[in-house]
């Protein structure tokens, strides 16, 4: 069971969609997640090198004919760091809707 | 974490569920895969007009075997493109038989289609359904497969 840990690194929108593509592929091409997110080079190359600076991801640049292709893919830290952090939103979404305990009221 | 309230973590766990879901439609095979079975469909079926019937049946056979040893690896489903490769837990074990059930399906298609027209006195009945069928499976492959696993919840 995946123990619930917060992660301040993945949480902001566009990187936890690129973590959780991610998590869902074993590698995936620059020119893919450029066009699911839909980021510029410059916005998706600074959310990569942000996750491959913490060890999340590994990128890795191949040559496809007279193209240069970059290839990325989840670290087993970033893969647990994700599990973790989906843990934790989901911890935080059942307390919400657990009923707040207490002695019921009388009637 | 104290500071993320329900609705925002239910907000990301959306988030992060819509992209799970679009990598799950990537699930399937290339569009290749397709027109070549189509191709050997219709190169099939001219064979079963024209060639001796011993003939025909080593030309199926060795285009069965040929899609065992060469098609084997795509029917996982997790390299449609040549962008990303799915991974195995999102692509699920159930779409080499998904294709493979399709592919038997379209073989009984193509018989009691050209069983029908050879009774209605048509000229070379097998070449005629073996088109039909081809044209099916090679215009219309990617999207009966996305149904039928939609339908088998594969």
């Amino acid at each position: 069971m995946t123990q619930p840990k917060f992660d301040e690194l993945i949480h902001p929108s566009t990187r936890l969609s690129l973590v959780a593509t991610l998590a869902a592929v074993d590698w995936a091409e620059f020119a893919f997640l450029k066009d699911r997110l839909e980021l510029s080079d410059s916005a998706l190359s600074k959310q990569l090198t942000t996750l491959e600076d913490a060890g999340y991801i590994t990128t890795e640049r191949r040559v496809s004919g007279s193209r240069r292709k970059v290839r990325a893919r989840l670290t087993p830290a970033g893969r647990d760091a994700f599990d973790g952090h989906i843990a934790a939103l989901q911890a935080i979404v059942g307390d919400a809707a657990r009923p707040l305990s207490g002695p019921a009221p009388r009637s | 974490m104290d500071n993320v309230a329900a609705e925002q973590a239910r907000d990301a766990l959306a988030t992060a569920e819509h992209a799970r879901r679009q990598v799950a439609e990537e699930v399937g095979l290339p569009r290749a895969y397709w027109w070549v079975m189509a191709a050997g469909w219709l190169v099939l079926g001219a064979g079963g007009a024209v060639l001796p019937w011993w003939l025909t049946t080593i030309a199926t056979v060795a285009f069965g075997a040929g899609h065992v040893i060469f098609a084997s690896r795509l029917l996982s489903g997790r390299r449609r493109t040549q962008q990303i490769q799915v991974s195995a837990a999102v692509a699920g074990r159930r779409i080499p038989t998904v294709v493979v059930g399709m592919l038997f399906v379209f073989v009984a298609v193509t018989i009691l289609v050209a069983l029908a027209l050879d009774a209605e006195g048509t000229d070379h009945a097998s070449i005629w359904a073996a088109g039909m069928v081809a044209a099916v499976v090679g215009f219309g492959g990617p999207e009966i497969l996305r149904v039928v696993r939609r339908w088998v919840r594969a």
